[in-house]
């Protein structure tokens, strides 16, 4: 049986949190709201009104353009897409074509199992979104809040080989996106839509072969379970002696199955040409550097940074920069711990970041600050907390408000450290157990583990164990 | 400038129009003799000139990112001919029941 190689490129449709639409001042986000309440002549295209461009559409578009190493144009253009659908009130959608915001690019995702995929962007451009159909019998149903929504297209060129590098690419689209803070990016809601151009070659070939489209897909799972299906069946189809027709097919998600759609309109029937109704997009280098000001490191060079900086595992760093606030959190604790890294590692991945998926809260938003957790730290380094306490006072903060040390005072869960109250349980213990005694000083000297626990157990946790063993040496050999 | 039959069919579909074949031959006659008078246009000889999308002067107009008032539902939806669930209703007319 011959070897295949999977070649797939994925198209994405990215819609921008903004708070308006691309082209007028209607609310861009309408998940929560009934349909037909979010629009206006502009977005319903009724005769006579004016597309104007929303400022922050571009300012969004040019960050994303930036993260993706595009060469962003400094004049850029707006085309009409034209076709015939119920969603699309205009009987054409405004779109970017051939001299979009941005030209070229590329993504680098790294593979879990430890090698790199570079995908290259094919394109970058803006456009509006259409209206929701619904089925309703016979009929369909029109709701168009969803009309002139800002999207930026994003279609990779064919470089990704398997399904799971494709989910990988699109884990890491929708880590960056929230890290811009362009794009909510939850693929339920419809933020982050793909599409996968899939085809199959024999192994070592450089040529294309027909590809299918699959659509319809809302999740970074079911993209996964699409590809590989897909891919299954071409190889079916291949070894049968069969061609493999450019379909477009569409997810079924309840029977995990693959439909075929309506055959592939051709590019040409789009007839695009210039939005007359729009004047050229030009960025000033005044407005691209105020854009560019407070460009954020990206995931991935942070991810190499607090490997190297902080010396901490891949692991942990992978973790850690996986959100933005949550690398941020990190940062800060470090920085006013001023202790081991991965201590505030430890702390941040086994108990903050339970924290935050019970809670659904972000790093950010928790009562913890950073400082705060500094503070436990330290508190536990000076030997004022023991671990346990420190982990409990984490929930006690978080739920309170309060400060580590305030929880401490009032709640007397500092260890003791004072010389005569230890002194005084340790005498009484080295009293009470004259057999453990004389086997210590016979040369069991690992005994004396026994002895420190008995003092905190009779001080219920609250003794400085270091000191304690001490104490206990010193009664011991005397 | 003469459309072929195949042609006018071809826009047709685009627009998702039903023609009989009398109306494909009127629409071949009339939209063959728009295109010839837009032909002329290529007589005019452009080599020097950079394409040209606007002749307004040059200055990106842009919008804040602020929200206004939209229409009522009850005004989008009042020259609607069918309506339900404050949603436009209209016929299938894609191939493939969308």
């Amino acid at each position: 049986m011959t070897d295949y190689e999977v070649v797939i490129g994925l198209e994405t449709h990215i819609q921008l949190n903004t708070k308006t639409k691309i082209f007028c001042a209607c609310k861009a986000d309408s998940w929560d709201d009934e349909p037909n309440t979010n629009i206006c002549p502009v977005c319903t295209g009724l005769p006579g009104v004016l597309p104007v461009l929303n400022k922050a559409v571009v300012e969004k578009g040019v960050l994303l353009a930036k993260a993706m190493h595009s060469d962003i144009r400094m004049r850029s253009f707006f085309d009409r897409k034209n076709y015939f659908y119920p969603d699309l009130p205009k009987g054409y959608q405004i779109s970017q074509y051939d001299l979009s915001l941005a030209s070229g690019g590329y993504l680098d995702i790294p593979m879990p199992e430890g090698y790199t995929r570079r995908v290259s962007i094919h394109k970058l451009h803006m456009e509006e979104d259409a209206g929701k159909t619904k089925n309703a019998g016979n009929l369909r149903l029109i709701d168009f809040n969803r009309c002139g929504v800002p999207l930026v297209e994003m279609v990779t060129g064919p470089d990704l080989r398997s399904a799971n590098e494709a989910a990988q690419y699109l884990i890491r689209l929708r880590q960056l996106l929230r890290w811009l803070g362009i794009s909510e990016a939850d693929m339920e809601k419809g933020h982050l839509r793909c599409d996968a151009n899939v085809s199959i070659r024999p192994k070592g070939s450089d040529q294309l072969f027909t590809k299918t489209e699959i659509k319809n897909v809302n999740s970074i799972d079911n993209v996964k379970n699409a590809i590989e299906h897909e891919v299954e069946r071409q190889i079916r189809e291949v070894e049968a002696g069969n061609r493999v027709h450019a379909w477009t097919l569409d997810w079924d998600e309840e029977k995990n199955e693959l439909r075929k759609m309506r055959s592939k309109e051709t590019e040409a029937d789009y007839r695009y040409f210039r939005e007359p109704d729009l004047l050229p997009l030009d960025l000033t280098q005044a407005w691209l550097d105020e854009i560019l000001a407070d460009f954020p490191e990206l995931p991935l060079e942070r991810k190499s940074r607090f490997i190297s900086e902080y010396k901490l595992p891949e692991y942990d760093a992978d973790i850690l920069t996986g959100e933005r606030n949550l690398s941020d959190y990190f940062e800060t604790a470090v920085q006013q711990y001023a202790g081991d890294p991965k201590k505030v590692s430890n702390y941040l991945m086994n108990d903050v970041l339970r924290m935050l998926n019970e809670s659904g809260k972000t790093a950010n938003q928790l009562k913890l600050t950073p400082a705060y957790l500094a503070e436990i730290l330290k508190m536990v380094d000076a030997g004022q907390i023991n671990t346990s306490t420190g982990k409990s006072l984490l929930e006690k903060v978080e739920s309170s408000g309060r400060s580590p040390k305030s929880i401490v005072e009032t709640e007397g869960l500092g260890l003791v450290s004072d010389d005569s109250a230890i002194r005084a349980v340790a005498e009484k213990i080295v009293a009470a157990s004259p057999k453990e005694v004389e086997t210590f000083r016979a040369g069991k000297e690992t005994l004396i583990g026994w002895f420190t626990g008995q003092v905190m157990r009779e001080m219920r946790g609250k003794a400085d164990p270091k000191l304690a063993t001490q104490i206990l040496l010193e009664l011991l050999k005397k | 400038m003469q459309l072929t039959i195949q042609e006018v069919e071809h826009i047709a579909e685009l627009a998702k129009l039903d023609l009989s074949d009398e109306e494909k031959e009127q629409y071949r006659e009339q939209l063959s003799s728009i295109l010839a008078y837009a032909a002329m246009l290529q007589n005019v000889d452009t080599g020097d000139i950079p394409p040209t999308a606007s002749v307004l002067p040059e200055r990106s107009v842009l919008r804040e990112d602020v929200v206004q008032e939209p229409l009522s539902p009850e005004t989008v939806l009042q020259n609607a001919p069918h309506q339900k669930e404050q949603q436009f209703k209209v016929p299938i007319v894609m191939e493939n029941g969308q």
